[in-house]
């Protein structure tokens, strides 16, 4: 028999690292910002009680599960429950495109970087939310190019509340 | 400009014209499928269609049935499972849905039934969660404008939940699309119109929405191309077996195009005025796409420009300053809903289509939270989607 060269699977550790620092953060800011902006407590108000979200990056992680508990979302890195709501990006590379943030959301969909399993009008929910997170974390220069339009929030909120959750809310996670 | 990255997929065989129907037991014979069942609902068998579907088998050596004729017009988990356990029941092999969006799309739920040998369809709901190939699957549309036929999208009622069920994987495509105008040629002049301006929004949406790649933007092209030139044909003679079988095509190509480049703004408000004001589907579809345009304007200028080619030929287009080309095609496509609307009675305004202003805060609600919107080349927020239906009424 001949010798042929197996490619055997294996993991980019430096994309996967970076993206399970970016999904804590997010996380982290989903769980903070949650508390401060109307807007998204009100779409987390129409959330089922024990609703769970989950961004996943296949096949081996990192993850990040929103959990809906009492009202309000808990941010974590595992589940042993299958969750109402998966964002399954297909691999790696493609969630760190999306993480980084080098693509938004409805480019990142309208490349097929990612599969949504779950309700549509959820997770329609769930991008509103995370535009208007992205706003608080990221400059304008940056959020022009991961959204259609970036959401109106005054800027004297913008800015304390970007302050407040670099500052207390990513340590604190409160 | 070609997009960073895409995607393109479409693997079902497309037969099309004169006797076309005849020709399904020699292509039933290349899938090995030798007892299929066939899916259908009460308007196509009172319609004569089964009668012509029947016919075409006269001179085959291929069993067809059982047929199953009682497909509802929104069909549900129940309607599937039922069918499914017919199949069984019947030892069959394969599937033939014959009729428009509602017994195909029952046919595609079946399939996933049968197939996974499952009693509940719920396991399977959501993007890309089939894992292998289904049944030989045929479809014979009747009506031309879903697209159905090309599709790889099925939307079945949960009757237990109460919500509809979305399910999208490749392996929902047909194996086999027979585009034959006798099948379509009993369609009254109104449903004719509508469902022609339904796949005229497919192509067009397809053409200008965020998913848009070269592959797509060919088929969507060639279909605004057969369309303009042939719907009002259909709508005026209903046995005009050209102007049918483009239709027919335009239909199946406008599918293609919007399966692999999804539709946007105009689909995520239609399907919540049909939810909330029980519009039918092409009706929507007519009246939101110039406004839908309209509000995407800026940001598809380009595209609806090099539409007008297509739509107003190329006398029009020659004649008309490129800046002014985009503005021009939405101008023609309502002149055309007014040809529509003279020939047929097909709704110009929300008025027409019996919407209310009271139901504008709900549709709007649902349109936000459709999956369509993703795809739309502009952010449309609920007070967006409030002033779009305020033009529309």
């Amino acid at each position: 028999m001949g010798e042929y060269k197996i490619i055997k699977p294996g993991r980019k550790r430096f994309k996967s690292i970076v993206c399970k620092v970016v999904l804590v953060i997010l996380g982290r800011a989903f769980q903070v910002i949650s508390e401060k902006d109307n807007e998204i407590a009100d779409e987390i108000a129409a959330w089922p009680e024990g609703f769970k979200l989950e961004l996943n990056v296949l096949p081996f992680g990192p993850r990040l599960i929103l959990h809906k508990k009492n009202g309000r979302v808990k941010a974590k890195g595992f589940d042993d429950k299958t969750p109402d709501l998966s964002v399954n990006f297909k691999n790696v590379d493609s969630a760190f495109l999306i993480l980084t943030p080098l693509m938004g959301v409805p480019r990142g969909f309208a490349e097929h970087r990612f599969t949504v399993i779950g309700d549509v009008a959820k997770a329609m929910s769930f991008v509103r939310c995370l535009n208007l997170i992205l706003a608080y974390l990221y400059p304008d220069f940056l959020c022009k190019n991961l959204m259609r339009r970036i959401p109106h929030i005054k800027f004297t909120k913008r800015m304390t509340t970007r302050l407040y959750f670099y500052t207390i809310g990513l340590i604190t996670g409160f | 400009m070609l997009p960073s990255y895409y995607e393109f997929y479409n693997p079902v065989k497309i037969i099309s014209g004169s006797k076309a129907l005849e020709n399904v037991a020699y292509e039933l014979g290349l899938l090995n499928a030798k007892r299929p069942l066939v899916i259908t609902d009460k308007g196509v068998e009172k319609a004569g269609l089964m009668d012509v579907f029947m016919n075409s088998f006269k001179s085959s050596d291929v069993e067809i049935g059982p047929v199953f004729s009682d497909v509802p017009p929104d069909s549900s988990n129940a309607t599937v499972n039922k069918i499914a356990k017919i199949y069984n029941e019947y030892k069959c092999d394969s599937l033939i849905a014959v009729g428009g969006g509602s017994p195909i799309d029952t046919a595609k739920g079946v399939n996933i039934l049968v197939t996974e040998n499952s009693d509940d369809l719920a396991e399977f709901e959501g993007a890309d969660r089939l894992t292998h190939p289904l049944k030989p699957f045929v479809v014979i549309p009747t009506t031309a404008g879903t697209g159905s036929e090309t599709t790889l999208v099925a939307v079945i009622y949960n009757e237990e939940k109460k919500v509809k069920m979305e399910f999208i994987s490749g392996y929902l495509l047909p194996d086999l699309a027979v585009l034959d105008p006798r099948m379509t040629e009993t369609m009254p002049a109104k449903i004719t119109a509508a469902t022609g301006m339904d796949a005229l929004t497919h192509a067009v949406e397809a053409y200008t929405c965020l998913q848009k790649n070269p592959v797509s933007d060919a088929y969507a092209f060639s279909a605004i191309k057969l369309i303009r030139a042939n719907l009002l044909k259909a709508v005026k003679d209903g046995k005009d077996k050209a102007a049918r079988l483009s239709m027919a095509n335009a239909a199946t190509m406008s599918g293609i195009s919007f399966s692999n480049s999804m539709v946007g703004g105009v689909h995520a408000l239609g399907h919540s005025t049909g939810a909330v004001a029980k519009v039918p589907h092409g009706v929507a579809m007519s009246v939101f796409l110039p406004h839908g345009l309209e509000y995407n304007f800026e940001k598809i200028k380009d595209s609806l420009a090099e539409l007008l080619l297509p739509f107003s030929g190329p006398d029009v287009y020659s004649a008309t300053p490129a800046e002014k080309r985009a503005e021009k095609l939405i101008e023609d496509i309502r002149e055309f809903q007014k040809e529509l609307k003279d020939a047929a009675g097909l709704p110009y305004t929300l008025k027409d289509a019996g919407v209310t202003e009271d139901m504008f805060g709900k549709i709007a609600m649902g349109a936000v939270d459709d999956g369509a919107l993703m795809m739309n080349p502009e952010e449309m927020s609920h007070d967006d989607a409030m002033k779009i239906l305020k033009k529309a009424f």
